[in-house]
């Protein structure tokens, strides 16, 4: 009755609008419409604020703080990588979850379905190419969010366990990028995984090593059950382990509030969670714009860079048989392969990185500097630069051009045809490698400049191994090509040598080339990611 | 708010705005080529499965099927040939129940065994590690899907082309008439044009001992022994000292090069006639005193493609 009357005295129009009004406050948790086109119009908030109703009512919103300092919603004092971390957990979440519709975690299947996803299910491989790139941007991502948090100096009191989580989430970031690595059940996959499980084994002493090494792969070497294991680990343990610690550290940001610039406060004070009511920034609109915006324009950076440039590998099927040329660790444990050439494993596999790890959690302990200014912390600043750059010098010899190589002739046909990936023989395709014998030591007269190209660069390599190996005079090769069936080369590589005892020597090895593999790393660009009106050409060929 | 803020709300928005519009382009390009996408990746993994499977069988199958698949008369039957692909699964009752890339399959991952009426000499032996053999099951379908590449060209052979050797096990195809069936009967094995991709006259020794199929039957390390006497064909190691362990041979190079050229003069007791007769055809005769030589060689140096 009430509604009548009321609808009756203002005009039906007037009722119409004020009906709209609450479903739309109802939908915002408490914003009406003429607070929100002030909000557009860039207002500032009236007295009492009534734009702060959704933190009280909405779920979401109420474990968000209702204003910030002006200082820290400075782009360039958190960069915010935090929230960007948080914001790559859900879209691995959500990614991960759709990959998992298509994937069954046993040898049998899940390598053919990695192919069934990729030629079969649409959409499948951006899905898979997102997933990828996310995961290896959360770990670079985290990792900055924490050299933010150091140079900073934002992990000292009331901050200390802030930190700790910090980087108990660090280490669950980079084991759950790690357990996802063996999913594709390709060589890369398995070999990483072998070589990362291995260094378990190392715990002293020798039977606790085992049992880690022997729970973690579920049999002697990977196989079935290692692979179930990693999969529940990746999809189930890992993720909620790191879901209960994000939030243990964001209710510790949020209580003490996100650390202001040094210069913001007198040295010893933390005044994070007294703001002036002249230098608040509200959550909304302000704060979610700028963080809405902000994930928007660096989600679509990251689809465009998949739909255009990046491939998630996809290597041979998993050989325990066979060990693959070069076996390296994701980039992000290189610095740990690297400590494995320089130390032994007890050393480089547990001691080092364990003791890396306390003394990283202890640093808000260990530093008892009261001051977060940059001239205060010059000690702080310079060991944290040091330790960068240790790392990176670690992560380079992690990488095979540091103190592993092979034969000569292995490395030079593994330069021109790998085993895995493409190199320059695939990258210039099936159509550029006109059958014949081609000595290294003959001119040819060949119109095609690309493969002239490849001529070139094995005499190049001929040439480089001679100058840098005693044992490896005077080589010559010949690649031999060879229609071997319909759409089949045969590539047949032959380098003799003269050794260091003077006596000749030889090496041949095979590989074929179907003229419809599509090794598109050779692009650089997915061609088929571009419709053909925009390429000019047809994709592939 | 100004000074508190560098950009405004609605920069922010339109910036939120402009991500949000690329993100829709890139996703509607995806979505307009996902199709062509799809069908390239469909032929791209067919593809690299034929690679897989040319590799497995170059260090499996190739030294009983031949490198080029033509089969090795009295050893293994061939498989690059227009019976093969033509008439095979109706001369043995299968047509119209399984296909020829089935039959293939379950022959490579259980095995044939030898039939009571068979002139291969050699058992095709499981390969299926699920049968005890050495290969997984992604590599017994990449080695099916090589074996089936096959087709279009082994379909565009014609019956003087087809190294088909003659099964016993089935009555004689009678677009091969040509081919004698009677294992009485002396048959002419047809060289296929694809044995060898290097042309005639200057092929190196070890080259020609895989090429012809030589190391189907003959074993390079081991010594020829009564207590250790080859399969099929005697063993090859330490020939050059064959003047020294066989009765009647003076002149190993003489003895080497007849028995080449025509194999059952002097056939070694114990073997039957499987080695080909026309080897003299097939290399020249310079060719045939390299390949003597190399046999002879001690210091031999012989690594088959791995």
């Amino acid at each position: 009755m009430a509604v009548q009357e009321r609808t009756s005295s203002k005009g039906w129009f007037a009722g119409l609008l004020q009906g709209l009004n609450g479903v739309f406050a109802y939908l915002t948790a408490g914003i009406s419409a003429g607070d929100f086109r002030s909000m557009l119009r860039g207002d500032p908030p009236g007295r009492p604020n009534t734009r702060l109703r959704p933190h009280a009512d909405a779920f979401l919103l109420h474990i968000k703080p209702s204003y910030y300092h002006e200082s820290v919603t400075r782009f360039t004092h958190t960069y915010r990588l935090g929230l960007l971390s948080t914001y790559l957990f859900l879209f691995e979440t959500i990614t991960g979850i759709i990959l998992m519709i298509w994937y069954a975690p046993s040898p049998e299947r899940a390598y053919k379905d990695m192919i069934v996803l990729l030629s079969n299910v649409p959409f499948g491989q951006i899905m898979r190419d997102l997933h990828r790139i996310g995961a290896e941007l959360m770990v670079a991502v985290v990792t900055l969010h924490m050299v933010r948090t150091y140079l900073t100096g934002s992990y000292k009191p009331p901050r200390e366990f802030t930190w700790l989580t910090g980087v108990i989430l660090l280490v669950l970031t980079l084991f759950l990028s790690f357990s996802g690595y063996l999913l594709p059940w390709d060589q890369l996959a398995f070999w990483a995984v072998t070589i990362g499980t291995s260094m378990a084994e190392a715990v002293p002493p020798l039977f606790v090593g085992e049992t880690v090494n022997l729970l973690a792969r579920g049999a002697p070497d990977i196989g079935a059950n290692g692979l179930l294991r990693f999969y529940l680990l990746h999809v189930l343990f890992l993720p909620l382990l790191l879901i209960l610690f994000f939030f243990v550290h964001y209710y510790k940001v949020v209580l003490y509030g996100i650390s202001l610039p040094a210069q913001e406060e007198e040295v010893g004070e933390d005044t994070a969670n007294r703001v002036p009511a002249n230098r608040r920034v509200y959550y909304l609109p302000e704060v979610l714009v700028d963080e809405g915006s902000f994930l928007l324009v660096f989600t679509a950076i990251v689809t465009a860079v998949t739909v255009f440039l990046f491939q998630a590998p996809l290597e041979h099927i998993a050989n325990p048989q066979q060990t693959p040329f070069h076996t390296v660790a994701p980039w992000y444990f290189y610095w740990l392969q690297g400590l494995l050439k320089i130390a032994d494993k007890m050393w480089a596999g547990v001691i080092i990185p364990g003791v890396l790890l306390v003394l990283l959690m202890a640093i808000p302990y260990l530093d008892r500097n009261p001051s977060r200014r940059g001239a205060d912390r010059r000690v702080a600043t310079i060991s944290g630069v040091i330790a960068g750059i240790v790392m990176i010098i670690l992560s380079w010899m992690g990488t095979p051009s540091y103190a592993v190589q092979g034969a000569p002739p292995l490395e030079i046909v593994q330069e021109l045809m790998p085993e895995e990936g493409s190199g320059i023989s695939r990258e210039i395709g099936y159509d550029h490698l006109p059958n014949g014998v081609y000595d290294s030591r003959e001119e040819y007269e060949i119109h095609d400049e690309e493969f002239n190209e490849l001529l070139h660069e094995f005499r190049a390599a001929l040439a480089a191994w001679d100058e840098r190996v005693d044992d490896f005079n005077e080589p010559w090769g010949v690649l031999t090509i060879s229609q071997d069936q319909a759409q089949l080369k045969r590539l047949n590589w032959e380098i003799n040598w003269i050794n260091d005892a003077g006596e000749p020597d030889f090496f041949t090895q095979d590989f074929w080339l179907h003229q419809n593999s599509y090794y598109w790393e050779q692009y650089g660009v997915k061609k088929y990611g571009v419709p053909q009106f925009l390429n000019g050409t047809a994709p592939g060929r | 708010m100004r000074s508190l803020y560098v950009r405004s709300i609605g920069n922010k928005l339109i910036w939120g705005m402009l991500a949000a519009l690329v993100i829709f382009v890139s996703v509607g390009l995806t979505a307009q080529t996902e199709e062509t996408r799809m069908e390239l990746q469909t032929r791209n993994w067919e593809g690299r499965s034929i690679e897989n499977g040319a590799k497995i069988f170059a260090d499996n199958c190739s030294t009983c099927h031949g490198r080029q698949g033509q089969g090795l008369p009295g050893i293994a039957p061939a498989l690059n040939s227009h019976y093969f692909f033509a008439r095979r699964l109706e001369d043995v009752g299968q047509a119209g129940t399984i296909s020829l890339a089935t039959y293939v399959h379950l022959t490579v991952a259980a095995g044939r065994p030898s039939k009571a009426n068979s002139q291969w000499v050699n058992r095709m032996v499981p390969w299926s590690a699920e049968f005890g053999g050495p290969l997984r099951g992604d590599q017994v379908e990449d080695v099916v899907a090589y074996v089936m590449n096959w087709r279009e060209t082994a379909l565009q052979q014609t019956a003087d082309e087809d190294p088909f050797q003659p099964f016993l096990d089935v009555p004689k195809p009678p677009e091969l008439q040509n081919i004698g069936v009677d294992p009485d009967v002396e048959f002419e094995p047809v060289q296929l044009s694809a044995t060898s991709v290097l042309p005639k006259g200057d092929r190196a020794p070890d080259y020609l001992f895989e090429a012809m199929g030589c190391a189907g039957c003959h074993n390079l390390e081991e010594i020829e022994a009564p207590n250790n006497r080859g399969e099929s064909g005697p063993h090859m190691g330490r020939v050059h000292a064959i003047a020294e362990y066989r009765e009647g041979v003076t002149d190993a190079a003489a003895y080497l090069k007849e028995s080449i050229v025509t194999p059952d003069n002097r056939r070694v007791e114990g073997y039957d006639d499987a080695m080909p007769n026309d080897f003299a055809d097939r290399m020249t005769e310079e060719e045939i005193d390299r390949l003597v030589a190399w046999l002879l060689d001690e210091n031999r140096d012989y690594s088959p493609d791995d």
